[in-house]
């Protein structure tokens, strides 16, 4: 299960960030999300020593930790999305077909004339298509 | 994408834009208007570049950011690349396009095509206004590419424009 | 890992035992134990001893009691059970008398019975004390036999000297080691079979035996089946965690766990030394995920948080002390596959901070398990009596009966009695402490910042939660900055709600206002599209909410209105804001309560004339949640004169306060803040002084006793508002109009009052390259006096280049200073000498200061500077001067007046030269004729004969000039190698020059010496301009000539071989015969062979011969001589020869001026006058 995710900008400002669980411990998510950009500031600063390939944009997985485990994925304008889910054994493909969609929905989401850039998301239609896709995670990879 | 825009449209927004912020809301602060039309570049290259590079990976280096912009990007503008690259190794850059769309419909002051080149002519004083909004679009394109950048453009000899990009360091 | 027995910590080392002959014993102990695999050795005393440890009763099936590993058994084979036993024997007993020899027997035969049964080795060693010790070799198969051994494993062992002891030993060693090794692979094998057969009946006898096996493994360091049957065994026990039903579910659940940690310590341990490094990440990785959801019941799940955290502290540890040894992990791939293995996982700091983590929540269950039983009530005093059983992880009470302790299983309630009591005797916000600082001093120094700051965090709090509170604040402000920094609003809530708590409980009462303040302005709202957090997480600030600032808000102005103290601290009344303790905050550039207060101030004009008035606009903006009324404003400026006090009209209480010092009082008719929205003030202010007025601070004081300084800011480079420029909020500028909100600078530019003086600066055309050029300056007072004037006077290369270093293409420069200035003369009429040296403060060549005397209105003073071309070149002369127009300095201001000139630097002649040689002569220069391209083109001149040089000096300049003489002159030192001389004589008076004219000047020069380049000197020249208005002036104008030397090039200076004369008449006449002879002189002591032709002249017919080869006698001439008869009238061009040297292969002519003559029509008529002076030559 996806427990939160999070859209982070260029000054490593959180742009969006949703948790998805009932339980108490979104500001523990918060900080997850915010620690995850030590790993992802690494990755991106030694490609080599991570053994990323072509500069992708899918990082894969920054670091397990508790019962998480967290994803991240750099665009091309280095906004930063991250994902935190719980379940134990998350297939790649499951988590790159997220990220896909999730930056289509990102960019629709800034692409509005009222989104003034390097603000926070603050558009519903967003939050409701990123909880569907949040939703539909591992249902099928080939959508 | 597939969706179309009619180019009519556009040339008339554009029109529309620069009189109204030049002869209506700035009219006297020349400098502030082309300040604000600048701005609305920015954030329409801001917002186009997040678009068309979702599904690339990452940029190494600025020149193949720079190279994004003068042939995906530009494709995806107006329909053709940039003709002609150069650079001083530097940080700055020089995108010459020999047909610029914008330009294709204007003409400049006979006055000044025989003459020598004034530069604080009327004529070329308005154009110039209307290349604030593309050099707007390749500043706020880059800069969303993690490039600051300051960008000016050059009409030496109609329709053709080049831009020149200098990277803040 | 500490908290490990050794035997469980350290791989296991074989045990041998020793008997009899006890003085060797040490000896070998500290042998074997230092080799390399050690051994370790059990010495015993005597043959009884080794009977009775080994015949102690051990039970035969442990199966009937359920527990999985005994708890020492490892200590058992580490320290009891031998594997090999070596019975010393001293050669004497063994060799002697038949009552020693029964001794020997007999103990033989005791230890044969005593190891037999366990399967144990037995070496005996016989120890002799000499060399020449013999022992029968009947005796030695008789002992053998006895002892029922190999002949290898009878060992002779000799301490007699060092190379028999060091033999000895070493045999002595080998055998050890390959019985021990039989030994544990007999055992081995014997559990493996029942491993293999699944003789057992239980999944405890199956972890036990493959436990068992693997051991066994480990003493053969044979590591891959040790690993192979620690891993198995750890997978039957796992399955065992739903099947096992021999304990109470709690007891059970940790007993598994507490074999399950060992095992995997075991396994993570070998894995790690054998460099696996990735296998063990991902073998750690699978353990944490088959636990970690084991919790059991919620009253005991602080052992499993517990559990954990040690799991994770003993990996940390394991792989902190291996990466010691290990650097290999660097190699090892990561990838974004899934089973990749992430950078963190490899940094210990990853597994402490996890440990800290569990820890702590093995503090919070453990609290909860706490006041549930203490509801319960139940202090059960048993507990005391309660001790870990025979069994790994399974605890049993002691009950004594008599002599006797038995162990009684427990119940799992009894259990968790136990346990709690057990948990409350340990402090462990220390522990969490120690494992945070731990990862905290890892990550900082690796620049992982964001979690880092984590662990301080999590520090901080524990530091709080102990009551530490400088230690914890300390650690919260660093952390506080990186999400300010970064833009984290809900995490720099909850960081600030503890920082207020720290100001609250330990009595500061500002931070204690500026922490609260800052939480009252964070942008925090229900709709910031950051979900609104629940109460429970969100620390001692509250829930992150609108509502729960505004709470805030009104508790701190409450508190700074003197309204209220701060009730809820404990044992600390004296938090108030009184009379005697105001409060006083100010804000900076960087300071995180710009929030909270902005200041932005514009002057609407960039330059303000002095006296007169100007507006400036103050704009404050807060981001506090309520509307905040402010009492007065008060606006600092630089320049004091200019502050002002701006007070609220609706509050009469600021009325009365605001007499300071004389301030001008404006009022305003409401001062009241609103969220987000700019309070915006225009006043006039009105500089007097010059030079720059900035706008440094406004000042706001909200309440009686309690205001805010904050810097004043541009709205020009004002920094967008931290935290509040993510928001999407309404943006709007500070001022009103757009220009002064891009463009506003707080700081404005007062001028200078208009000068009242006149500075003129009189020149009169160009300047001349090496006169000293004279610029009246004159200073006219006209409505001001002028006190303390000075003059600054300053030379700047028009061309921007330097004035003194000299140019590149300029490398012959002879003066460093291409314009210089002299000096100042003092003014006309007043004082004739030039001013002293006191009174011009010359600092550099282009630079000058000059006093100007004190002038009263209307007088007026001058001086002239004179400065000195050393090259063409034009310079730009600043002249500025300085005054007061007052006597009175302190009061007046300084008063600048700027001129400025360009002046052009001009040569005044440009010199040519020429060379000529003698009229109708031509010597063969070989140099000349044969001269190699791109060598140097110096002139040559031949050697002792006289050539003629013309100097010519042309005026270039635009004026006339007066020429003294000219001369040449040889550089100093140099003897002259050649004889100079002018023709005619010096000038008696100064020749004038026009514009463009040419003076030439026709010297003579004889070389006498062979050179390839001989200097001839320069020329000087003196001269000076020739105007009307200077012939008026002082005579010692006229001595002021100009000196102007101009180097002459150097010049060859060869002997001709053959020198080509022509002779002929003067002139000739229509018709009338001459003769024209050509003479080859032959200088040299050669014979030389000469070819000469002569062309043919349409204006002469001529007799004698065209072309002929010669040859000349050295030292001689020969002549050639020919008859003409001109048939032309005019200059006529003679027949011209071309000569040609054998030797030298080369061709020669005269010049063509050289060979024509005058043919007159009819014979002339002319008579000759003297000339009496010599006329300048001209043209």
């Amino acid at each position: 299960m996806i427990v939160c995710v999070a859209v982070v900008g260029h000054q490593n400002n959180p742009l969006y960030i949703q948790s998805f669980t009932e339980a108490d411990d979104a500001l523990k998510l918060h900080h997850i999300v915010h620690c995850s950009l030590d790993v992802v500031d690494e990755r991106v600063n030694n490609p080599k020593k991570s053994g990323l390939t072509l500069n992708e944009t899918f990082l894969g997985l920054l670091y397990p930790t508790e019962n998480y485990k967290v994803y991240g994925y750099l665009t091309n304008t280095k906004v930063k999305f991250i994902l935190v889910t719980t379940d134990l054994d998350v297939r790649d493909a499951d988590v790159r077909n997220f990220f896909r969609r999730f930056h289509a929905a990102y960019v629709d989401a800034v692409s509005n004339p009222f989104h003034v850039p390097g603000k926070k998301i603050t558009s519903r239609t967003f939050a409701e298509r990123v909880s569907n896709i949040v939703k539909s995670f591992g249902l099928s990879s080939a959508g | 994408m597939g969706r179309e825009v009619s180019e009519s449209c556009i040339d008339g927004l554009l029109t529309e834009m620069v009189s109204s912020y030049c002869n209506r809301f700035y009219s006297n602060t020349p400098e502030l208007a082309a300040r604000r039309i600048e701005a609305i570049g920015y954030q329409v290259g801001h917002q186009l570049s997040e678009r068309y590079t979702m599904e690339r990976p990452r940029f190494t280096d600025h020149l193949e950011a720079i190279k994004f912009i003068c042939k995906d990007f530009w494709s995806e503008l107006f329909k053709k690349q940039i003709d002609n690259l150069k650079t001083n190794h530097r940080g700055t850059f020089v995108l010459q396009d020999n047909k610029f769309r914008w330009l294709s419909r204007m003409s400049g002051d006979p006055s000044v095509e025989n003459g020598t080149q004034d530069p604080e002519s009327k004529a070329a004083q308005a154009m110039s206004m209307y290349l604030y909004f593309p050099c707007g679009i390749i500043r706020g394109a880059l800069s969303n590419l993690g490039i600051p950048c300051a960008v000016s453009a050059d009409i030496s000899s109609l329709p053709a424009c080049s831009f020149v990009i200098r990277i803040k360091v | 890992m500490e908290e490990y027995p050794e035997e469980l910590r350290t791989p296991p080392v074989a045990l041998v035992s020793l008997v009899g002959c006890t003085d060797h014993h040490p000896l070998i102990s500290s042998f074997l134990n230092a080799e390399q695999p050690p051994i370790n050795t059990l010495a015993l005393p005597d043959f009884s001893k080794i009977t009775l440890l080994l015949s102690k009763p051990t039970k035969s099936d442990p199966a009937n009691n359920g527990g999985i590993l005994k708890r020492d058994w490892l200590l058992k084979h580490r320290t009891r059970v031998p594997a090999v036993v070596a019975a010393l024997f001293s050669s004497g007993h063994v060799s002697g008398d038949p009552a020693q020899w029964l001794q020997v027997c007999t103990d033989i035969e005791n230890i044969k019975n005593a190891t037999r049964p366990k399967n144990i080795k037995l070496i005996v060693v016989v120890v002799q004390s000499s060399s020449n010790d013999e022992i029968s070799e009947d005796r030695m198969i008789a002992l053998r036999k006895r002892a029922e051994i190999d002949a290898k494993y009878l060992v002779i062992f000799n301490a007699s000297d060092d190379l028999l002891l060091k033999q000895s030993l070493d045999r002595l060693r080998g055998t050890f080691a390959e019985l021990a090794n039989v030994y544990y692979k007999d055992e081995g094998r014997k559990i493996k079979t029942r491993v293999e057969k699944k003789s057992f009946n239980s999944h405890e006898l199956n972890v036990r035996y493959c436990f068992k096996v693997a051991v066994y493994a480990e003493f053969r360091r044979d590591w891959v089946e040790a690993l192979r049957f620690y891993e198995d065994a750890y997978q039957i026990l796992r399955e065992m965690v739903g099947t096992a039903k021999k304990l109470p579910l709690i007891q059970r659940l940790v007993q598994i766990k507490t074999v399950a940690e060992q095992l995997h310590f075991k396994i993570a341990t070998l894995l790690l030394h054998g460099g696996k490094v990735v296998e063990a990440i991902t073998w750690f990785r699978q353990h944490n995920v088959s636990y970690r959801r084991l919790v059991g019941p919620t009253d005991v799940a602080f052992l499993h948080w517990e559990w954990m955290s040690r799991q994770f502290l003993v990996f940390a540890e394991l792989l902190e002390t291996s990466s010691k040894t290990i650097h290999s992990n660097s190699n090892t791939t990561l990838g974004t596959t899934d089973l990749a293995v992430t950078e963190w996982e490899f940094l210990p700091a990853y597994y402490y901070q996890l440990a800290a983590h569990y820890l702590k929540e093995k503090r919070t269950t453990l609290e909860l398990s706490i006041t549930m039983s203490e509801t319960a009530d139940e202090i059960d005093s048993n507990a005391e009596s309660v001790a870990p059983s025979i069994y790994v992880g399974q605890f049993a009470r002691l009950l004594e009966q008599g002599d006797a302790l038995i162990m009684q299983s427990l119940t799992d309630e009894e259990y968790t009695h136990y346990a709690i009591a057990e948990g409350k005797r340990f402090q462990d916000s220390f522990e969490i402490i120690a494992l945070l600082k731990k990862a905290y001093e890892t990550f900082s120094n690796l620049e992982t910042q964001r979690m880092a700051h984590l662990c301080g965090f999590h520090m901080a709090k524990e530091y709080f939660g102990v009551g530490d509170l400088s230690n914890a604040k300390q650690l919260l402000d660093a952390v506080a900055s990186l999400y300010r920094q970064e833009g984290w609003v809900t995490l720099l809530w909850e960081v600030l709600g503890y920082l207020r708590e720290c100001a609250r409980k330990s009595g500061r009462v500002k931070e204690f206002v500026e922490y609260s303040l800052e939480l009252a302005a964070l942008p925090v709202s229900s709709d910031s599209g950051i979900q609104s957090l629940r109460y429970k997480e969100c620390g001692p600030a509250g829930p992150a909410s609108l509502a729960q600032r505004e709470i805030i808000h009104k508790e701190v102005f409450d508190l700074v209105s003197g309204e209220t103290g701060l009730q809820s601290i404990e044992g600390n009344s004296d938090l108030q804001v009184n009379g005697e303790n105001p409060l006083h905050l100010e804000i900076d550039l960087v300071s995180p309560l710009r929030l909270v207060l902005l200041a932005s101030v514009a002057f609407h004009e960039p330059v303000i004339k002095p006296g007169a008035s100007t507006s400036i606009t103050v704009s404050l903006l807060s981001q506090l949640p309520l509307p905040v009324d402010i009492d007065k404003l008060e606006v600092q400026f630089n320049q004091s004169e200019c502050n002002f006090v701006i007070t609220n009209s609706e509050s009469p209480s600021a009325a009365v306060s605001s007499g300071q010092q004389g301030w001008r009082i404006e009022s305003a008719p409401s001062l009241a803040l609103v969220t987000n929205k700019w309070l915006r003030l225009t006043y006039d202010v009105k500089p007097e002084q010059s030079g720059k007025l900035e706008c440094i601070y406004v000042i706001a004081k909200m309440r009686p006793h309690f205001t805010i300084c904050c810097g004043a800011e541009s709205p020009a480079s004002m920094e967008d508002l931290p935290l509040w420029k993510f928001e999407d909020r309404a943006e709007t500028f500070p001022m009103k109009d757009p220009a002064l909100a891009f463009s506003g600078q707080k700081a404005a530019q007062v001028e200078e009052p208009e000068p009242q003086v006149d500075l003129i600066l009189g020149a009169t055309g160009p300047a001349l390259v090496g006169e000293c050029f004279k610029i009246p300056v004159t200073v006219v007072s006209k409505d001001h006096a002028i006190f303390s004037g000075e003059l600054k006077i300053n030379l700047v290369d028009v061309k921007g280049g330097g004035l003194f270093s000299p140019r590149e293409e300029e490398p012959f420069s002879m003066d460093s200073h291409h314009v210089e200035l002299l000096g100042v003369s003092g003014p006309e009429g007043e004082d004739e000498s030039p001013v002293g040296p006191d009174k011009i403060k010359k600092i550099q060549q282009s630079f000058g200061l000059v006093s100007v005397p004190v002038l009263k209105d209307g007088e007026s003073w001058s001086c002239k500077l004179e400065i000195k071309w050393h090259r063409p070149k034009p310079v730009m002369l600043f002249v500025s001067l300085g005054y007061f127009p007052d006597s009175n300095e302190s009061t007046s201001q300084r008063i600048h007046v700027h001129k400025s000139l360009q002046i052009e630097g001009k040569t005044a002649v440009v010199f040519s030269h020429q060379f000529m040689l003698p009229f109708r002569q031509d010597p063969l220069l070989l140099s000349r004729i044969k001269s190699v391209p791109g060598s140097d083109q110096l002139a040559s001149l031949p050697l002792n004969e006289t050539s003629v040089l013309v100097i010519g000096a042309k005026n270039s300049s635009e004026v006339p000039l007066l020429l003294q003489s000219m001369s040449i002159e040889v550089d100093d030192g140099v003897e002259r190698q050649c004889t100079l001389q002018h023709s005619g004589m010096d000038l008696l008076s100064p020749a004038h020059l026009v514009p463009g004219e040419e003076f030439k000047k026709v010297f003579t020069v004889i070389p006498e010496v062979e050179s390839t380049s001989l200097d001839l000197g320069s020329v000087s020249l003196r001269w000076r301009r020739n105007s009307e208005k200077e012939d008026l002036s002082t005579s010692d104008a006229k001595k002021d000539w100009v000196l102007t030397k101009h180097k002459l090039p150097n010049i060859k200076v060869e002997s001709p071989p053959l020198v080509l004369s022509l002779e002929c008449p003067p002139y000739a006449v229509l018709g009338d015969p001459i003769i024209y002879l050509i003479k080859i002189r032959n200088q040299t002591q050669l014979l030389q062979e000469v070819k000469f032709s002569l062309a043919d002249a349409q204006s002469f017919v001529l007799s004698g011969s065209h072309s002929d080869t010669v040859f000349v006698l050295p030292k001689s001439e020969h002549t050639l001589s020919y008859k003409l008869v001109p048939l032309a009238s005019g200059s006529q061009q003679l027949p011209r020869v071309t000569v040609t040297s054998a030797r030298y292969s080369a061709t020669f002519q005269p010049s063509i001026a050289a060979s024509t003559v005058f043919v007159f029509p009819s014979k002339p008529h002319f008579t000759t006058t003297d000339m009496g002076d010599n006329k300048l030559e001209s043209i």
